[in-house]
């Protein structure tokens, strides 16, 4: 008979696993809180660092999850451990009895309006890249051209007033994405980043950055925005300081990108609760071995992919999920034999 | 002790009081001589030194105040209210207070209604040092014999009133003993532990009361008792069928009496003698100048050291915090121990929660803020372009025609972070057809506040400077605020001469209360969050509540006004750490919560901030729910 994997969470890293895993033989359940499989993959328009489209990326992973039972708009109701499996009531009524659980619930955006100084949901202009990658998609950028853009790094990242010290390591790369791709929409815009520390660290990132500045001629200012205030003319007046030169700066804006980062998905968390897994102090869940073992929890046969144990790109996502499939291949195969 | 019924039948007055000591001297009383000549004489020289540690100012404000009779009255009252009867300690923790004014008004009147005994009845040895006059109207009942036969209404009173407040007394004392034991039976979490001097004192403190029961139960067939010392006697007398234990009662009493003197400068019952000095400098006005001399040992001698800011302060949700509470604090100040004294200064939020507990009310955080002025008091920044920047924008300002009763609205830096309250109280003021200008819309200088409560009043000045020209050359009348924190320095260092200053709060009161601005009650329950610095810093606590309970159910949180609790994310600390202010939010927000309200409303940016980050229902500032309150029809238009 087949054995019962249940995967909590349908975005990318629940949806590289379910393939695999069902290429492996096994029954696999996957189930997903939105309408749409694809999580934040589903919500964006390209990916850095070459400008793939998201839409053809998650069709490729779509297309791979033929035999796998997918449930979305479903919540696990409550999931409890037995003996040697876990026992599950989704929220659409079914009861699913896994003899492996893998925890894919990813993560949350960082919610802007916590950073009040920016003006997130009180100032027209300001959005958050989630909102811009939004538009791109939808192509509902506003038809006059804002005169000058600005985007913000480390918005709820590396902030420990708003809670979170760590570095969500996305947002650099997706602001220089965002920033030559809003550049080729609105060629005569000012198109400015305010960052802490660039971290360009994947392969390709640099030279996104070097053609960030020479061929879109973005300018990049090392400091923080402090506060966004709005002009009388409605537009933003965004303060910063610029350390390079030590000096305050003033500059008004018509557009500005908050890079929000990441923080655990309340959804993941909520069922965690249920089994007592552990969080480390930045809230995403505590590996059994952050070296070895990244993919396992501290309970036999539950295990992890993706951001739901720290910030993760696209890849090391995808990277992590065929790995936990193999991990638990091997569980299965050595705790069930007898079978 | 050999011929103590040896009655010398000497100096007989009418009533038949009989002086049984012909020279009114006996050895025993040697101990509390010393004793008290020794805290006398301490008393003196601590007073010197005080005063002389006052600036010249302070001490010709001092001496101007004991001489105007309002504050000399008020002096009276304090002394009588706070030394006394410990009204304080009263209103919060009644037990508590009983327990402080048995002893301490008990006490008193002991020896009060002692030297009026002995003012009546044995005049003479009130006349001076070599009658006796330290110890005998303390030690009447040992020396005086009273015949019973002559016993008058007159005596019967008094003999009655003393037994009476030794009971009063003593009821006080089995209430300490008990407190040491189980110190939350009184209202009391915490409690801090005892020095040495502390435990000598103590423990003597303990006896004396007992120690005099039985001495004077010992003499009270010779000398006179009531409802106390009678029945003791009539048990002694049935027990020992003599009265050979008579003397080493009195030399036990006399003992406690004195160690308990000679240990009290050492200890925290030093407190008693320091707190009507530390009153009479506070209704003078005086200030905290230096962290440990003048004022500011006034203050330290008057911490009793009860530990109840230990309770108080909001940096008690972590144990390893305790030891930041103000107690603390003023002990090390006490001891000259620097490196804690230095390490806990810095830590401190400033919330006055301690200040505002405090029986003896003791303003620790002021002695902290002046503590920090001795770390570092440097500028330490080039301030040089503060005069051409308020030159310019006092010329923008007074530019604009001048209309009397103008309002010039100041949003301060914290404001500038929360940019919904900003808006919000725009649109209030437009709302009231309120005409106003916008000090610092683009840019503007620090309200000092910050720097001060970082200790560098220096650099404040030179802000408050730059600051005060530009709203003097405006020619406003009104002076609005939304920061709390702004709110205080404008207030206490800014003297701005005929310029009411208002936070939000006060002005929207009055205009509702004018009719320029009609609410709609629509919300559904509220509850206010008191920020520090508004509430204890400038006593506005029934302003907002009054625009509130007019626009939704206002609910109580568990600690409210003065004791509300410190939202965690104040200014004041310069060396606590994200994760222990996360905490103190936590605590702040569940006090909130104690009544389930639907919203919590506060008047604080930083407040704000910090509540939203925790609170899992809507947390609003007090003019974002009024601008959303604002019905359609006004009066005057």
């Amino acid at each position: 008979m087949k054995k019962n994997i249940l995967i909590i969470g349908g975005g990318p890293a629940g949806m590289e696993a379910a393939a695999n895993l069902d290429r492996l033989g096994y029954n696999v359940i996957l189930i997903e809180k939105d309408k749409q499989l694809g999580g934040h993959l589903a919500k964006w328009d390209r990916l850095f660092p070459d400008g793939v489209s998201a839409k053809k990326t998650l069709d490729a992973l779509t297309a791979e999850l033929s035999g796998v039972k997918c449930f979305t708009e479903t919540n696990i109701q409550s999931i409890n451990v037995l003996d040697k499996s876990y026992n599950a009531i989704l929220s659409n009524g079914i009861t699913v009895l896994a003899d492996a659980v893998l925890m894919a619930s990813g993560f949350d955006l960082f919610k802007a309006e916590k950073k009040e100084e920016y003006g997130y949901g009180i100032y027209d202009g300001v959005m958050t890249n989630a909102d811009l990658e939004k538009a791109f998609r939808e192509k509902t950028l506003p038809s006059k051209a804002p005169k000058a853009i600005g985007f913000v790094h480390c918005v709820g990242s590396r902030d420990e007033k708003a809670g979170n010290p760590a570095c969500s390591k996305v947002c650099c790369a997706t602001a220089v994405k965002q920033a030559c791709e809003i550049k080729e929409v609105y060629p005569d815009a000012d198109v400015y980043c305010f960052y802490m520390d660039l971290r360009m660290f994947g392969r390709h990132y640099e030279d996104l950055y070097l053609k960030a500045q020479k061929e879109y001629g973005i300018r990049f200012i090392r400091g923080r925005v402090s506060e966004v205030a709005e002009t009388m003319d409605n537009r933003l007046l965004v303060k910063a300081e610029d350390t390079l030169s030590s000096k305050p700066l003033k500059v008004t804006l018509d557009m500005l990108v908050l890079m929000a980062g990441m923080r655990p998905s309340e959804a993941g968390r909520s069922v965690g609760r249920q089994l007592n897994l552990t969080t480390e102090d930045d809230g995403f869940f505590s590996s059994s071995d952050n070296m070895l073992a990244i993919q396992k929890s501290k309970l036999p046969g539950f295990f992890y992919a993706g951001a739901c144990t720290g910030a993760k790109t696209l890849p090391d996502t995808l990277h992590e999920a065929r790995s936990a499939a193999l991990e638990i291949d091997r569980y299965v195969k050595d705790n069930f034999k007898e079978q | 002790m050999t011929n103590i019924l040896s009655v010398t039948l000497q100096a007989v007055t009418p009533e038949g009081i009989i002086d049984r000591y012909p020279n009114s001297y006996n050895h025993f009383v040697l101990p509390f001589v010393i004793g008290i000549s020794f805290i006398l004489v301490y008393l003196l020289i601590g007073l010197v030194r005080v005063l002389y540690h006052l600036s010249g100012e302070d001490r010709i404000k001092l001496l101007k105040s004991l001489f105007n009779p309002k504050t000399a009255l008020k002096n009276l009252k304090d002394i009588f209210c706070d030394c006394l009867l410990h009204t304080k300690i009263w209103k919060r923790k009644p037990l508590l207070g009983y327990m402080h004014s048995a002893i301490a008004f008990g006490w008193f009147m002991l020896i009060v209604l002692g030297h009026l005994e002995v003012y009546i009845f044995a005049p003479r040895h009130l006349e001076g040092i070599s009658e006796g006059s330290l110890y005998y109207p303390i030690f009447y009942r040992f020396f005086i014999w009273i015949n019973p036969a002559h016993e008058t209404l007159r005596g019967t009173v008094f003999f009655f009133l003393m037994d009476f407040f030794l009971l009063y007394v003593l009821s006080g004392i089995a209430l300490a003993m008990f407190k040491r034991v189980r110190s939350i039976a009184l209202g009391m979490r915490h409690t801090t532990k005892p020095s040495l001097a502390d435990r000598v004192a103590l423990y003597s403190l303990w006896a004396i009361f007992p120690l005099r029961l039985l001495a004077e139960g010992f003499t009270a067939d010779l000398s006179g008792g009531s409802f106390l010392t009678k029945p003791v006697n009539w048990l002694f007398k049935a027990f020992f069928g003599n009265e050979l234990n008579f003397m080493p009662t009195w030399w036990a009493y006399s003992i406690c009496l004195g160690l308990f003197f000679l240990a009290m400068p050492f200890s925290r019952y030093m407190h008693i003698l320091t707190e009507p000095v530390l009153i009479l400098f506070r209704n003078a006005g005086l200030k905290v100048r230096k962290p440990r001399k003048g004022f500011a040992e006034a203050e330290i001698y008057a911490c009793s050291s009860c530990g109840l800011c230990i309770d108080a302060c909001p940096m008690n949700t972590q144990k390893k915090n305790l030891k930041y509470s103000s107690v603390y604090f003023i002990r090390f100040l006490r001891r000259h121990n620097n490196k804690k004294i230095n390490e806990i200064a810095e830590k401190c939020l400033m919330c006055g929660k301690c200040a505002a507990l405090c029986p003896v009310g003791v303003n620790s955080p002021d002695i902290r803020r002046v503590q920090r002025e001795t770390i570092n008091n440097s500028v330490g920044y080039d301030y040089s372009y503060l005069k051409d920047y308020s030159d310019k924008a006092a010329a923008e300002l007074s530019d604009k025609p001048r209309k009397s009763g103008k309002v010039l609205y100041f949003a301060g830096c914290m404001t500038h972070l929360t940019p919904m309250i900003i808006k919000s109280v725009e649109k209030v003021l437009k709302a009231a057809d309120v005409e106003f200008e916008f000090m610092d819309k683009d840019s503007g200088i620090c309200c000092g506040r910050p720097l001060m409560l970082a200790g560098k009043t220096e650099a404040a000045r030179k802000t408050i400077e730059a600051n005060k020209k530009i709203i003097e050359q405006s020619g406003c009348s009104i002076l609005l605020l939304s920061c709390p924190i702004c709110l205080k320095v404008f207030k206490e260092e800014y003297n701005l001469e005929n310029i009411e200053i208002l936070h939000y709060t006060q002005y929207i009161d009055r205009l509702a209360k004018e009719g320029k601005l009609i609410l709609e009650k629509k919300e559904g329950s509220l509850v206010y969050h008191d920020p520090c610095e508004l509430g204890r810093g400038c006593g506005i606590y029934d302003e907002p509540r009054n625009v509130l309970s007019g626009i939704g159910e206002l609910k109580k949180a568990q600690k409210e006004r003065d004791e509300s609790i410190c939202c965690g994310y104040s200014l004041g600390s310069l060396t606590l750490d994200e994760k222990d202010r996360s905490k103190i939010a936590e605590s702040s927000v569940a006090n909130l919560m104690a009544n389930a309200p639907d919203k919590i409303i506060t008047a604080c940016p930083m407040c704000y901030k910090a509540i939203r980050s925790k609170a899992d229902v809507p947390v609003l500032d007090f003019a974002e729910i009024i601008s959303s309150s604002i019905s359609g029809l006004k009066q005057n238009s």
